[in-house]
Protein backbone atom coordinates (compact mmCIF):
# COMPACT_ATOMS: atom_id res chain seq x y z
CA UNK A 1 0.00 0.00 0.00
CA UNK A 2 3.04 2.28 0.44
CA UNK A 3 6.03 3.14 -1.73
CA UNK A 4 6.55 2.37 -5.40
CA UNK A 5 5.00 -1.13 -5.36
CA UNK A 6 1.64 0.08 -4.11
CA UNK A 7 -0.07 -0.43 -7.52
CA UNK A 8 1.10 -4.05 -7.72
CA UNK A 9 -0.18 -4.58 -4.21
CA UNK A 10 -3.62 -3.17 -4.98
CA UNK A 11 -4.04 -5.54 -7.90
CA UNK A 12 -3.61 -8.57 -5.70
CA UNK A 13 -5.50 -7.27 -2.70
CA UNK A 14 -8.99 -8.46 -1.95
CA UNK A 15 -11.70 -6.27 -0.53
CA UNK A 16 -10.59 -4.95 2.89
CA UNK A 17 -13.81 -6.06 4.57
CA UNK A 18 -13.33 -9.62 3.32
CA UNK A 19 -9.68 -9.60 4.37
CA UNK A 20 -10.48 -8.50 7.87
CA UNK A 21 -13.26 -11.10 8.11
CA UNK A 22 -10.74 -13.78 7.10
CA UNK A 23 -8.23 -12.57 9.66
CA UNK A 24 -10.79 -12.51 12.46
CA UNK A 25 -12.00 -16.00 11.56
CA UNK A 26 -8.43 -17.32 11.50
CA UNK A 27 -7.71 -15.71 14.86
CA UNK A 28 -10.87 -17.13 16.39
CA UNK A 29 -10.10 -20.58 15.04
CA UNK A 30 -6.57 -20.49 16.40
CA UNK A 31 -7.79 -19.28 19.78
CA UNK A 32 -10.38 -22.07 19.97
CA UNK A 33 -7.74 -24.62 19.02
CA UNK A 34 -5.32 -23.26 21.58
CA UNK A 35 -7.91 -23.32 24.35
CA UNK A 36 -8.83 -26.89 23.49
CA UNK A 37 -5.19 -27.97 23.41
CA UNK A 38 -4.38 -26.27 26.70
CA UNK A 39 -7.42 -27.75 28.40
CA UNK A 40 -6.29 -31.21 27.36
CA UNK A 41 -2.74 -30.49 28.53
CA UNK A 42 -3.95 -29.12 31.84
CA UNK A 43 -6.10 -32.17 32.42
CA UNK A 44 -3.10 -34.37 31.70
CA UNK A 45 -0.57 -32.61 33.97
CA UNK A 46 -1.15 -30.98 37.36
CA UNK A 47 0.75 -27.77 36.55
CA UNK A 48 -0.12 -25.63 33.54
CA UNK A 49 2.33 -26.72 30.89
CA UNK A 50 2.88 -23.27 29.43
CA UNK A 51 4.07 -21.70 32.69
CA UNK A 52 7.56 -22.30 34.11
CA UNK A 53 7.30 -23.81 37.60
CA UNK A 54 8.21 -21.35 40.34
CA UNK A 55 10.43 -22.12 43.36
CA UNK A 56 7.24 -22.16 45.41
CA UNK A 57 5.83 -24.89 43.12
CA UNK A 58 8.85 -27.11 43.72
CA UNK A 59 8.73 -26.73 47.51
CA UNK A 60 4.96 -27.13 47.63
CA UNK A 61 5.23 -30.28 45.59
CA UNK A 62 7.91 -31.70 47.89
CA UNK A 63 5.85 -30.90 50.99
CA UNK A 64 2.45 -31.89 49.61
CA UNK A 65 3.81 -35.19 48.31
CA UNK A 66 5.88 -36.10 51.35
CA UNK A 67 3.42 -35.26 54.16
CA UNK A 68 0.84 -37.92 53.14
CA UNK A 69 3.66 -40.49 52.86
CA UNK A 70 4.98 -39.50 56.31
CA UNK A 71 1.47 -39.68 57.81
CA UNK A 72 0.66 -43.03 56.21
CA UNK A 73 1.81 -45.48 58.89
CA UNK A 74 0.05 -48.46 57.30
CA UNK A 75 2.17 -48.84 54.18
CA UNK A 76 5.39 -50.78 54.90
CA UNK A 77 8.35 -48.54 55.77
CA UNK A 78 10.63 -49.65 52.88
CA UNK A 79 7.94 -48.76 50.38
CA UNK A 80 7.41 -45.31 51.91
CA UNK A 81 11.16 -44.77 51.91
CA UNK A 82 11.27 -45.65 48.22
CA UNK A 83 8.53 -43.12 47.44
CA UNK A 84 10.36 -40.39 49.34
CA UNK A 85 13.71 -41.26 47.79
CA UNK A 86 12.18 -40.79 44.34
CA UNK A 87 10.82 -37.43 45.44
CA UNK A 88 14.24 -36.31 46.71
CA UNK A 89 15.96 -37.43 43.51
CA UNK A 90 13.46 -35.44 41.49
CA UNK A 91 13.69 -32.10 43.30
CA UNK A 92 17.10 -31.98 45.00
CA UNK A 93 20.25 -31.04 43.14
CA UNK A 94 22.63 -33.51 44.83
CA UNK A 95 25.47 -32.92 42.37
CA UNK A 96 25.68 -29.23 43.30
CA UNK A 97 25.14 -30.00 46.98
CA UNK A 98 28.14 -32.33 46.98
CA UNK A 99 30.29 -29.77 45.14
CA UNK A 100 29.60 -26.86 47.49
CA UNK A 101 29.81 -29.13 50.54
CA UNK A 102 33.45 -29.80 49.65
CA UNK A 103 34.31 -26.10 49.27
CA UNK A 104 37.72 -25.38 47.77
CA UNK A 105 38.80 -29.02 48.07
CA UNK A 106 36.51 -29.90 45.15
CA UNK A 107 39.08 -28.42 42.75
CA UNK A 108 41.82 -30.72 43.99
CA UNK A 109 39.87 -33.90 43.21
CA UNK A 110 40.04 -35.86 39.97
CA UNK A 111 36.95 -37.00 38.09
CA UNK A 112 36.82 -40.44 39.78
CA UNK A 113 37.11 -38.96 43.28
CA UNK A 114 34.42 -36.40 42.45
CA UNK A 115 31.91 -38.98 41.24
CA UNK A 116 32.70 -41.29 44.18
CA UNK A 117 32.20 -38.46 46.64
CA UNK A 118 28.99 -37.26 44.98
CA UNK A 119 27.48 -40.77 45.08
CA UNK A 120 28.45 -41.33 48.72
CA UNK A 121 27.28 -37.86 49.79
CA UNK A 122 23.92 -38.34 48.03
CA UNK A 123 23.35 -41.71 49.72
CA UNK A 124 24.42 -40.25 53.08
CA UNK A 125 22.07 -37.25 52.92
CA UNK A 126 19.16 -39.36 51.65
CA UNK A 127 19.61 -41.96 54.39
CA UNK A 128 20.06 -39.32 57.09
CA UNK A 129 16.55 -38.16 56.20
CA UNK A 130 14.93 -41.51 55.36
CA UNK A 131 16.17 -43.25 58.51
CA UNK A 132 14.13 -40.87 60.67
CA UNK A 133 10.77 -40.80 58.91
CA UNK A 134 9.12 -43.18 61.39
CA UNK A 135 9.65 -40.53 64.11
CA UNK A 136 7.34 -38.07 62.36
CA UNK A 137 4.48 -37.26 64.74
CA UNK A 138 1.98 -35.27 62.71
CA UNK A 139 3.57 -31.78 62.65
CA UNK A 140 2.19 -29.43 60.05
CA UNK A 141 4.24 -27.37 57.64
CA UNK A 142 3.37 -23.81 56.64
CA UNK A 143 4.99 -22.40 53.50
CA UNK A 144 5.40 -18.66 54.09
CA UNK A 145 6.59 -17.37 50.71
CA UNK A 146 9.54 -16.97 48.37
CA UNK A 147 12.27 -14.35 48.02
CA UNK A 148 14.50 -13.90 45.02
CA UNK A 149 18.19 -14.24 45.85
CA UNK A 150 19.38 -12.84 42.55
CA UNK A 151 18.87 -14.03 38.98
CA UNK A 152 18.23 -17.79 38.98
CA UNK A 153 18.38 -18.15 42.78
CA UNK A 154 15.53 -18.21 45.28
CA UNK A 155 14.70 -18.86 48.93
CA UNK A 156 11.39 -20.38 50.02
CA UNK A 157 10.57 -19.86 53.71
CA UNK A 158 8.57 -22.38 55.71
CA UNK A 159 7.84 -23.35 59.29
CA UNK A 160 7.30 -26.67 61.03
CA UNK A 161 4.49 -26.07 63.48
CA UNK A 162 4.84 -27.84 66.84
CA UNK A 163 1.96 -27.38 69.25
CA UNK A 164 3.06 -25.65 72.47
CA UNK A 165 6.57 -24.93 71.19
CA UNK A 166 8.25 -22.34 69.00
CA UNK A 167 7.97 -23.29 65.32
CA UNK A 168 11.13 -24.51 63.56
CA UNK A 169 12.11 -22.23 60.67
CA UNK A 170 13.05 -24.17 57.55
CA UNK A 171 14.23 -22.36 54.42
CA UNK A 172 14.76 -24.05 51.06
CA UNK A 173 17.43 -22.58 48.79
CA UNK A 174 16.73 -23.21 45.13
CA UNK A 175 18.42 -22.58 41.79
CA UNK A 176 17.04 -22.59 38.30
CA UNK A 177 18.31 -25.59 36.38
CA UNK A 178 17.12 -26.60 32.90
CA UNK A 179 13.79 -24.79 33.18
CA UNK A 180 13.05 -26.20 36.63
CA UNK A 181 13.81 -25.14 40.21
CA UNK A 182 16.00 -27.52 42.23
CA UNK A 183 16.76 -27.42 45.95
CA UNK A 184 20.50 -27.16 46.65
CA UNK A 185 20.48 -26.37 50.39
CA UNK A 186 18.13 -26.37 53.38
CA UNK A 187 18.52 -24.16 56.44
CA UNK A 188 17.05 -25.20 59.79
CA UNK A 189 16.72 -22.32 62.29
CA UNK A 190 19.11 -20.31 60.10
CA UNK A 191 21.77 -23.07 60.05
CA UNK A 192 22.66 -24.08 56.50
CA UNK A 193 23.02 -27.86 56.35
CA UNK A 194 25.48 -27.77 53.47
CA UNK A 195 27.64 -25.08 55.10
CA UNK A 196 27.66 -27.17 58.28
CA UNK A 197 28.89 -30.21 56.37
CA UNK A 198 31.42 -28.07 54.51
CA UNK A 199 33.07 -27.10 57.81
CA UNK A 200 33.15 -30.75 58.92
CA UNK A 201 34.45 -32.09 55.58
CA UNK A 202 37.10 -29.41 55.21
CA UNK A 203 38.36 -29.99 58.75
CA UNK A 204 38.71 -33.73 58.15
CA UNK A 205 40.41 -33.24 54.76
CA UNK A 206 42.82 -30.62 56.11
CA UNK A 207 43.77 -32.71 59.14
CA UNK A 208 43.67 -36.24 57.77
CA UNK A 209 43.11 -36.16 54.02
CA UNK A 210 40.36 -36.96 51.54
CA UNK A 211 40.59 -40.75 51.95
CA UNK A 212 39.96 -40.45 55.68
CA UNK A 213 36.85 -38.36 54.96
CA UNK A 214 35.57 -41.00 52.54
CA UNK A 215 36.22 -43.72 55.14
CA UNK A 216 34.44 -41.78 57.91
CA UNK A 217 31.47 -41.04 55.64
CA UNK A 218 31.22 -44.64 54.52
CA UNK A 219 31.16 -45.79 58.15
CA UNK A 220 28.47 -43.24 59.01
CA UNK A 221 26.47 -44.16 55.93
CA UNK A 222 26.60 -47.87 56.83
CA UNK A 223 25.48 -47.02 60.37
CA UNK A 224 22.45 -45.16 58.98
CA UNK A 225 21.78 -47.93 56.48
CA UNK A 226 21.78 -50.64 59.15
CA UNK A 227 19.54 -48.55 61.42
CA UNK A 228 16.97 -48.69 58.63
CA UNK A 229 17.16 -52.48 58.64
CA UNK A 230 17.50 -52.82 54.88
CA UNK B 1 27.00 -27.82 76.80
CA UNK B 2 23.85 -26.29 77.99
CA UNK B 3 24.93 -23.78 80.62
CA UNK B 4 24.57 -20.17 79.63
CA UNK B 5 25.14 -18.48 82.97
CA UNK B 6 28.65 -17.11 83.43
CA UNK B 7 30.19 -17.94 86.76
CA UNK B 8 32.61 -15.05 87.06
CA UNK B 9 31.49 -12.62 89.72
CA UNK B 10 32.71 -9.58 91.58
CA UNK B 11 34.17 -10.27 94.96
CA UNK B 12 32.64 -7.64 97.20
CA UNK B 13 31.03 -4.26 97.32
CA UNK B 14 34.38 -2.55 98.03
CA UNK B 15 36.23 -3.99 95.09
CA UNK B 16 33.33 -3.46 92.71
CA UNK B 17 34.76 -0.33 91.15
CA UNK B 18 38.16 -1.91 90.74
CA UNK B 19 36.69 -4.93 88.99
CA UNK B 20 34.43 -2.84 86.82
CA UNK B 21 37.53 -0.99 85.65
CA UNK B 22 39.33 -4.28 85.13
CA UNK B 23 36.52 -5.72 83.05
CA UNK B 24 36.48 -2.62 80.87
CA UNK B 25 40.23 -3.02 80.42
CA UNK B 26 39.66 -6.64 79.40
CA UNK B 27 37.04 -5.52 76.91
CA UNK B 28 39.29 -2.88 75.38
CA UNK B 29 42.33 -5.15 75.28
CA UNK B 30 40.34 -7.89 73.61
CA UNK B 31 38.85 -5.49 71.09
CA UNK B 32 42.38 -4.44 70.16
CA UNK B 33 43.65 -8.02 69.90
CA UNK B 34 40.60 -9.06 67.95
CA UNK B 35 40.65 -6.18 65.52
CA UNK B 36 44.39 -6.45 64.82
CA UNK B 37 44.86 -10.21 64.71
CA UNK B 38 41.61 -11.06 63.02
CA UNK B 39 41.02 -8.18 60.71
CA UNK B 40 39.82 -10.62 58.11
CA UNK B 41 36.63 -12.66 58.50
CA UNK B 42 36.93 -16.13 59.96
CA UNK B 43 35.97 -17.95 56.77
CA UNK B 44 38.86 -19.47 54.86
CA UNK B 45 40.03 -17.41 51.94
CA UNK B 46 38.52 -18.22 48.59
CA UNK B 47 41.16 -19.24 46.13
CA UNK B 48 41.00 -18.57 42.41
CA UNK B 49 37.54 -19.46 41.19
CA UNK B 50 37.29 -22.16 38.52
CA UNK B 51 36.42 -21.10 34.98
CA UNK B 52 32.70 -20.68 34.43
CA UNK B 53 30.55 -20.87 31.36
CA UNK B 54 29.38 -17.45 30.25
CA UNK B 55 26.43 -16.38 32.39
CA UNK B 56 26.95 -19.18 34.90
CA UNK B 57 27.01 -18.01 38.50
CA UNK B 58 28.89 -19.73 41.28
CA UNK B 59 26.70 -21.27 43.95
CA UNK B 60 26.86 -19.61 47.36
CA UNK B 61 29.62 -21.18 49.41
CA UNK B 62 31.34 -22.75 46.42
CA UNK B 63 35.09 -22.64 46.96
CA UNK B 64 34.78 -21.74 50.65
CA UNK B 65 36.80 -23.37 53.41
CA UNK B 66 36.51 -24.15 57.11
CA UNK B 67 36.58 -21.55 59.90
CA UNK B 68 39.95 -20.33 61.00
CA UNK B 69 40.57 -22.04 64.32
CA UNK B 70 43.88 -20.94 65.89
CA UNK B 71 42.90 -22.28 69.33
CA UNK B 72 42.00 -25.72 67.93
CA UNK B 73 44.21 -27.83 70.30
CA UNK B 74 42.71 -26.14 73.38
CA UNK B 75 39.21 -26.23 71.92
CA UNK B 76 39.47 -29.91 71.05
CA UNK B 77 40.52 -30.78 74.58
CA UNK B 78 37.71 -28.69 76.06
CA UNK B 79 35.21 -30.18 73.62
CA UNK B 80 36.12 -33.71 74.74
CA UNK B 81 36.03 -32.59 78.37
CA UNK B 82 32.55 -31.10 77.92
CA UNK B 83 31.29 -34.22 76.19
CA UNK B 84 32.63 -36.34 79.07
CA UNK B 85 31.00 -34.06 81.66
CA UNK B 86 27.78 -34.26 79.71
CA UNK B 87 27.93 -38.01 79.28
CA UNK B 88 29.04 -39.01 82.79
CA UNK B 89 27.57 -36.27 84.99
CA UNK B 90 24.90 -34.07 83.43
CA UNK B 91 22.99 -36.70 81.44
CA UNK B 92 22.70 -39.29 84.27
CA UNK B 93 21.57 -36.58 86.69
CA UNK B 94 19.17 -35.18 84.10
CA UNK B 95 17.70 -38.65 83.55
CA UNK B 96 16.97 -39.16 87.25
CA UNK B 97 15.70 -35.61 87.52
CA UNK B 98 13.30 -35.97 84.58
CA UNK B 99 12.09 -39.24 86.15
CA UNK B 100 10.88 -37.40 89.26
CA UNK B 101 9.93 -34.05 87.64
CA UNK B 102 7.12 -33.91 85.08
CA UNK B 103 7.97 -32.16 81.82
CA UNK B 104 5.64 -29.25 82.53
CA UNK B 105 7.50 -28.53 85.77
CA UNK B 106 10.85 -28.69 84.00
CA UNK B 107 9.57 -26.28 81.38
CA UNK B 108 8.59 -23.94 84.24
CA UNK B 109 12.07 -24.16 85.76
CA UNK B 110 13.44 -23.22 82.35
CA UNK B 111 11.03 -20.26 82.19
CA UNK B 112 12.11 -19.19 85.69
CA UNK B 113 15.78 -19.04 84.70
CA UNK B 114 14.96 -17.15 81.51
CA UNK B 115 12.85 -14.66 83.45
CA UNK B 116 15.55 -13.79 86.00
CA UNK B 117 18.03 -13.22 83.17
CA UNK B 118 16.13 -10.15 82.03
CA UNK B 119 18.73 -7.51 82.88
CA UNK B 120 21.35 -8.37 80.20
CA UNK B 121 18.62 -8.79 77.57
CA UNK B 122 17.04 -5.46 78.47
CA UNK B 123 20.37 -3.62 78.70
CA UNK B 124 21.79 -4.98 75.45
CA UNK B 125 18.64 -4.27 73.48
CA UNK B 126 18.95 -0.72 74.83
CA UNK B 127 22.69 -0.56 73.97
CA UNK B 128 21.76 -1.38 70.37
CA UNK B 129 18.94 1.21 70.43
CA UNK B 130 16.27 -1.49 70.01
CA UNK B 131 14.05 0.54 72.32
CA UNK B 132 10.84 -1.37 71.62
CA UNK B 133 12.55 -4.72 72.19
CA UNK B 134 13.96 -3.43 75.48
CA UNK B 135 10.50 -2.22 76.50
CA UNK B 136 9.08 -5.64 75.55
CA UNK B 137 11.63 -7.37 77.75
CA UNK B 138 10.76 -5.11 80.68
CA UNK B 139 7.04 -5.70 80.10
CA UNK B 140 7.58 -9.45 79.83
CA UNK B 141 9.48 -9.42 83.13
CA UNK B 142 6.70 -7.48 84.84
CA UNK B 143 3.94 -9.74 83.52
CA UNK B 144 5.73 -13.06 84.00
CA UNK B 145 6.98 -12.18 87.50
CA UNK B 146 3.43 -11.41 88.66
CA UNK B 147 0.76 -13.11 86.53
CA UNK B 148 3.25 -15.81 85.55
CA UNK B 149 3.96 -16.73 89.21
CA UNK B 150 7.57 -15.57 89.68
CA UNK B 151 8.40 -16.38 86.07
CA UNK B 152 7.31 -20.03 86.11
CA UNK B 153 4.90 -19.44 83.23
CA UNK B 154 5.56 -17.40 80.12
CA UNK B 155 2.11 -15.82 80.03
CA UNK B 156 3.50 -12.66 78.41
CA UNK B 157 3.88 -14.76 75.24
CA UNK B 158 0.90 -17.11 75.54
CA UNK B 159 -1.64 -14.49 76.68
CA UNK B 160 -0.28 -11.22 75.32
CA UNK B 161 1.83 -12.40 72.40
CA UNK B 162 4.93 -10.60 73.69
CA UNK B 163 7.86 -12.56 72.27
CA UNK B 164 11.28 -12.67 73.95
CA UNK B 165 14.11 -10.69 72.34
CA UNK B 166 17.29 -12.55 73.14
CA UNK B 167 20.31 -10.34 73.32
CA UNK B 168 23.70 -10.28 75.01
CA UNK B 169 26.84 -8.19 75.15
CA UNK B 170 28.61 -10.35 72.57
CA UNK B 171 25.89 -9.34 70.11
CA UNK B 172 26.19 -5.70 71.17
CA UNK B 173 29.91 -5.80 70.35
CA UNK B 174 29.11 -7.49 67.04
CA UNK B 175 26.41 -4.95 66.34
CA UNK B 176 29.00 -2.19 66.54
CA UNK B 177 31.35 -3.93 64.13
CA UNK B 178 33.65 -5.94 66.41
CA UNK B 179 34.70 -9.18 64.69
CA UNK B 180 33.95 -12.44 66.47
CA UNK B 181 37.63 -13.27 66.88
CA UNK B 182 38.82 -16.83 67.32
CA UNK B 183 36.43 -19.65 68.12
CA UNK B 184 36.73 -20.76 71.77
CA UNK B 185 35.30 -23.86 73.41
CA UNK B 186 34.72 -22.90 77.04
CA UNK B 187 34.77 -25.58 79.72
CA UNK B 188 31.22 -26.23 81.03
CA UNK B 189 29.81 -23.27 79.08
CA UNK B 190 30.19 -24.64 75.56
CA UNK B 191 31.01 -22.99 72.22
CA UNK B 192 31.88 -19.30 72.12
CA UNK B 193 34.26 -16.83 70.52
CA UNK B 194 36.72 -14.34 72.01
CA UNK B 195 34.14 -11.59 71.55
CA UNK B 196 31.27 -13.60 73.00
CA UNK B 197 33.38 -14.68 76.01
CA UNK B 198 33.97 -11.00 76.78
CA UNK B 199 30.22 -10.59 76.40
CA UNK B 200 29.57 -13.39 78.89
CA UNK B 201 31.78 -11.68 81.48
CA UNK B 202 30.14 -8.28 80.97
CA UNK B 203 26.62 -9.77 81.09
CA UNK B 204 27.58 -11.66 84.26
CA UNK B 205 28.57 -8.38 85.91
CA UNK B 206 25.03 -7.11 85.34
CA UNK B 207 23.62 -9.48 87.95
CA UNK B 208 22.50 -7.18 90.80
CA UNK B 209 23.05 -9.95 93.34
CA UNK B 210 26.78 -9.72 92.74
CA UNK B 211 26.72 -6.06 93.82
CA UNK B 212 24.67 -6.62 96.97
CA UNK B 213 26.00 -9.85 98.42
CA UNK B 214 29.53 -10.98 99.33
CA UNK B 215 31.34 -13.31 96.92
CA UNK B 216 31.16 -16.38 99.18
CA UNK B 217 27.38 -16.21 98.79
CA UNK B 218 27.11 -15.21 95.12
CA UNK B 219 29.74 -17.54 93.63
CA UNK B 220 28.32 -20.80 95.08
CA UNK B 221 24.79 -19.55 94.36
CA UNK B 222 25.70 -18.85 90.72
CA UNK B 223 27.50 -22.15 90.25
CA UNK B 224 24.56 -23.94 91.84
CA UNK B 225 21.94 -22.20 89.72
CA UNK B 226 24.01 -22.73 86.58
CA UNK B 227 24.26 -26.44 87.38
CA UNK B 228 20.50 -26.70 87.99
CA UNK B 229 19.85 -24.78 84.78
CA UNK B 230 22.18 -27.12 82.86
CA UNK B 231 20.59 -30.29 84.20
CA UNK B 232 17.12 -28.88 83.62
CA UNK B 233 17.94 -27.82 80.05
CA UNK B 234 19.47 -31.21 79.29
CA UNK B 235 16.35 -32.97 80.61
CA UNK B 236 14.27 -30.96 78.14
CA UNK B 237 16.64 -31.82 75.25
CA UNK B 238 17.46 -35.45 76.04
CA UNK B 239 18.71 -36.52 72.62
CA UNK B 240 20.51 -33.41 71.50
CA UNK B 241 24.02 -34.92 71.24
CA UNK B 242 22.84 -38.30 70.02
CA UNK B 243 20.90 -36.56 67.25
CA UNK B 244 23.80 -34.33 66.26
CA UNK B 245 26.27 -37.22 66.33
CA UNK B 246 23.99 -39.37 64.19
CA UNK B 247 24.30 -37.00 61.25
CA UNK B 248 27.75 -35.57 61.88
CA UNK B 249 30.90 -36.85 60.23
CA UNK B 250 32.98 -34.58 62.51
CA UNK B 251 31.01 -33.54 65.60
CA UNK B 252 33.48 -30.81 66.62
CA UNK B 253 33.10 -29.15 63.22
CA UNK B 254 29.32 -29.53 63.29
CA UNK B 255 29.03 -27.82 66.70
CA UNK B 256 31.51 -25.11 65.70
CA UNK B 257 29.66 -24.27 62.50
CA UNK B 258 26.23 -24.41 64.17
CA UNK B 259 27.42 -21.89 66.77
CA UNK B 260 29.01 -19.55 64.22
CA UNK B 261 25.97 -19.66 61.89
CA UNK B 262 23.56 -19.09 64.78
CA UNK B 263 25.47 -16.03 65.99
CA UNK B 264 25.72 -14.63 62.45
CA UNK B 265 21.96 -15.09 62.02
CA UNK B 266 21.27 -13.37 65.37
CA UNK B 267 23.39 -10.40 64.34
CA UNK B 268 21.57 -10.23 61.03
CA UNK B 269 18.22 -10.34 62.82
CA UNK B 270 19.29 -7.50 65.13
CA UNK B 271 20.48 -5.41 62.20
CA UNK B 272 17.01 -5.40 60.64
Amino acid sequence: MFGKNSSEYNLRAVHPAWASFCLVRMALGMLAGAILALTVMQAASPAPAWALPTPLDTVNQVINTSLPVLRDKKTPLPQRRRQLRDLLEQHFDFADMARIALGYHWRELNATQRSQFTALFTAFIENAYLSKIQDYSGQDVAVLGQNSEGEGFSRVRSQIIQPGKQPIKVDYLLRELDGDWKIYDVTVDAISIIANYRNQFNRVINDQGFDKLMGDMRAKQQQLQSSMGS
Amino acid sequence: MAVSQPTIRMRSKQSMKKLAGLSMAVVLATMMVVSSALAQPAMGADQATPPKLPGERALPGEGAGPYADPLEPFNSAMFNFNIDVDQWVVTPVAKGYSYVMPEQARQSVNNFFKNIGVIPRFANNLFQLHVYNAADELGRFGINSTLGVAGLFDVADSWFGMKPHNDDFGLTLGHYGIYSGAYVMLPFLGPSTVRDTVGLVVDGCMNPMSWLLPWYVTVPADVGSAAINAVNYRSLHPNQFEEADRYAVDLYGAVQDAYMQTRTAELKRLAQ
